[in-house]
């Protein structure tokens, strides 16, 4: 394990040299757009999968953390004429507060209680972010949210906001790296491997489960803060029952239980609607095939399911 | 192979009850799994248990380590009362187990499926491996050289970087009991650990769990191969439909009449 940490490291450091020159090289606007997009969703992605890939509880409703992160910051900011940075801590402890009680209830029973939880409380959440115009905007949206700066650094010009997000990406791969790879990590993959056998090995799986419920809001909502100081303006379609699937698929096509994995499916589901400018109105038929054809090709995931494959090719 | 010195056959000893079971009984729907059993395990002893598939030994395992709650009963580990403690406080106080059915993590390798046995001896929590302290690595290290040490107890060291589901029935069977051992138990409950062992394995498996005892550790062992808990056990108890049908020394048991009537299939002749 100290060499697969010290792959890690490297891995680490490659990405960082990568980010850094992406930074440099991609001078038009849109691209880098593209990136801040590929590093929000990675957050996500990275979140979910710590519930989904390592611990094995599905949520079906993470697009409302993310909403609640977004729309959070954008109310105290827009409306009540809070600083950014000092909406991010009220924004990320009313995702924290939410998960706990929406997870304590259903994460005590086993099985797909927390799906159906979650799915249901989805979509609550989606109709209060609609119906709440005087706050929310109703589904027009709310704009007019201000951008993030530092000192007197407007983090929205240029590449600054890149740089922003990706550090965070970078901080968010090691926090679950070094979570995965401790005695929390081992306890959250013992209840995906066997929620009975976890218990009789003395995991509170209960207090585990929660735990990573909790933090994967947290990320969600942190996603949802610089989304909202991103793009400036938020509608309740971005949080819907879509988003929480593309989510899902994002978790799968990169691999349940591999933190890179994470990478790849923010970037491809990120990539692909804006290569594919048909794709949105085929969105929900394309990511259910996506999903039915990886499940069943390549449960591993695309990036472990590729490396197997070349590896067979390379074998025969 | 046998410690002549930890051999206590006469049953009643001194010593206070590790473990003590007081009228426990269970139902799963019309079917009486478990129906006001008694019994007390002493500390150190190798405790057999015998009995007919159906007659609730895995179900009484399931009570004493918390996976069920018993309808009825009282359950004691060392003289506190804990049947209304969740699992995991048990195994923290020292009750470990394997299943019949093995219920390895197959998403981990040998050697991190020993390690997370450990879960209760160690601390580092959520802060703890973020931050990764020195004190979290030296933690994560000892828990490491434990592991190996349970691994190569068991005889399995030299797989410790497989996955677990890759190991032959037989290894997967020790892999369970080393990450039971790795919760460091007082009592330890082994749910038919010879079954689908040839007969080499079931020999070395006698060999391992007198050794175990030899520890200190206290074990209740259910199983079927009679030549393996008869030589092995201090005492034997016989469960039959839920009830304790006899207990007493391996020799009173292989001629108890009833037993041998309803459990070891001969029909005794009229005397
Ligand atoms: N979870 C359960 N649900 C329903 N019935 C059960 C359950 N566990 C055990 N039983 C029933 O309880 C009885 C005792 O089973 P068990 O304890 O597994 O016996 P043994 O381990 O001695 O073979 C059997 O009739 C079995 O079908
Ligand atoms: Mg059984």
């Amino acid at each position: 394990m100290t060499q697969s940490s010290l792959h890690e490291t490297v891995r680490i450091g490659l990405l960082t040299g990568a980010v850094a020159a992406a930074g440099i090289l991609f001078d038009n606007a849109y691209h880098i757009q593209v990136l801040v997009f590929i590093g929000i969703n990675t957050i996500l992605t990275l979140g979910l999968n710590l519930l989904m890939g390592y611990t094995g509880q599905i949520s079906l409703g993470h697009a409302a953390f993310y909403g609640i992160g977004a729309y959070t910051s954008a109310i105290l900011t827009v409306h009540f004429q809070f600083s950014p940075w000092a909406a991010l801590f009220p924004s990320l402890g009313l995702a924290v507060l939410v998960a706990l009680i929406v997870g304590i209830p259903t994460l005590k029973l086993s099985g797909y209680y927390l799906a159906m939880g979650t799915l249901g409380f989805g979509m609550i959440v989606f109709i209060v972010f609609r119906e709440l115009d005087f706050w929310t905007g109703g589904s027009s949206g709310l704009a007019g949210i201000p951008s993030l700066k530092i000192g007197s650094v407007d983090l929205m010009s240029g590449r600054n906001f890149y740089y922003l997000v990706w550090g965070a990406v970078l901080g968010t791969l090691v926090v679950s790296r070094r979570l995965i790879e401790s005695r929390v990590g081992r306890a959250l993959r013992s209840i995906h491997g066997s929620e009975h056998a976890a218990m009789a090995i003395g995991v509170n799986t209960q207090a585990y489960k929660l735990q990573v419920f909790v933090f994967s809001a947290f990320l969600a909502a942190l996603a949802g803060f610089l989304y909202a100081h991103c793009i400036g303006f938020i509608s309740p379609g971005s949080f819907d029952f879509m988003a929480s699937v593309r989510m899902v698929t994002m978790v799968v096509i990169g691999g349940m239980a591999s933190i890179w994995g994470a990478l790849l499916g923010a970037s491809l589901l990120t990539l692909l609607p804006e290569w594919l400018h048909a794709f949105a109105d085929y969105e929900m038929i394309v990511y259910g095939l996506i999903l039915m054809l990886v499940m069943i090709f390549l449960p591993q995931g695309l990036l472990r399911g590729l490396l197997d494959i070349y590896e067979r090719s390379r074998n025969a | 192979m046998k410690d002549p010195e930890m051999l206590d056959r006469d049953g009643e000893d001194g010593g206070a009850p590790i473990l003590r079971i007081c009228g426990a009984s269970k139902a799963f729907g019309g079917v009486q799994a478990l129906e006001n059993v008694s019994f007390e395990v002493s500390q150190g002893m190798i405790l057999g248990m015998i009995g007919p598939n159906g007659a609730g030994k895995t179900t009484l395992f399931n009570l004493i380590s918390g996976l069920y709650p018993p309808d009825a009963g009282r359950i004691f580990f060392n003289e506190e009362e804990i049947q209304r403690l969740p699992t995991h406080q048990r195994v923290r106080m020292g009750i470990a187990r394997t299943f019949q059915n093995l219920a390895l993590f197959e998403n981990m390798n040998v050697l991190e499926n020993v390690m997370v046995g450990q879960h209760v001896r160690t601390r580092c929590g959520f802060w703890g491996a973020i931050a990764r302290t020195t004190g979290v690595r030296r933690e994560e290290a000892a828990c490491r050289e434990n592991a190996l040490a349970l691994l190569d107890m068991v005889g399995l060291v030299d797989q410790a970087l497989k996955p677990s589901a890759d190991l032959p029935f037989g290894w997967q069977r020790l892999l369970e009991i080393a990450r039971a051992l790795a919760s460091r138990p007082r009592v330890l409950l082994l749910d038919e650990p010879a079954s689908g062992l040839n007969a080499l394995e079931t020999g070395r498996l006698g060999d391992l769990i007198l050794a175990i005892r030899n520890q200190g550790i206290t074990i209740v062992l259910v199983e079927h191969d009679m030549s393996l808990t008869m030589s092995v056990s201090d005492r034997i108890i016989v469960l039959d439909q839920g009830r304790v049908l006899a207990s007493g020394t391996p020799e009173e048991i292989q001629t108890h009449s009833a037993v041998r009537t309803a459990y070891l299939g001969e029909h005794c002749e009229q005397r």
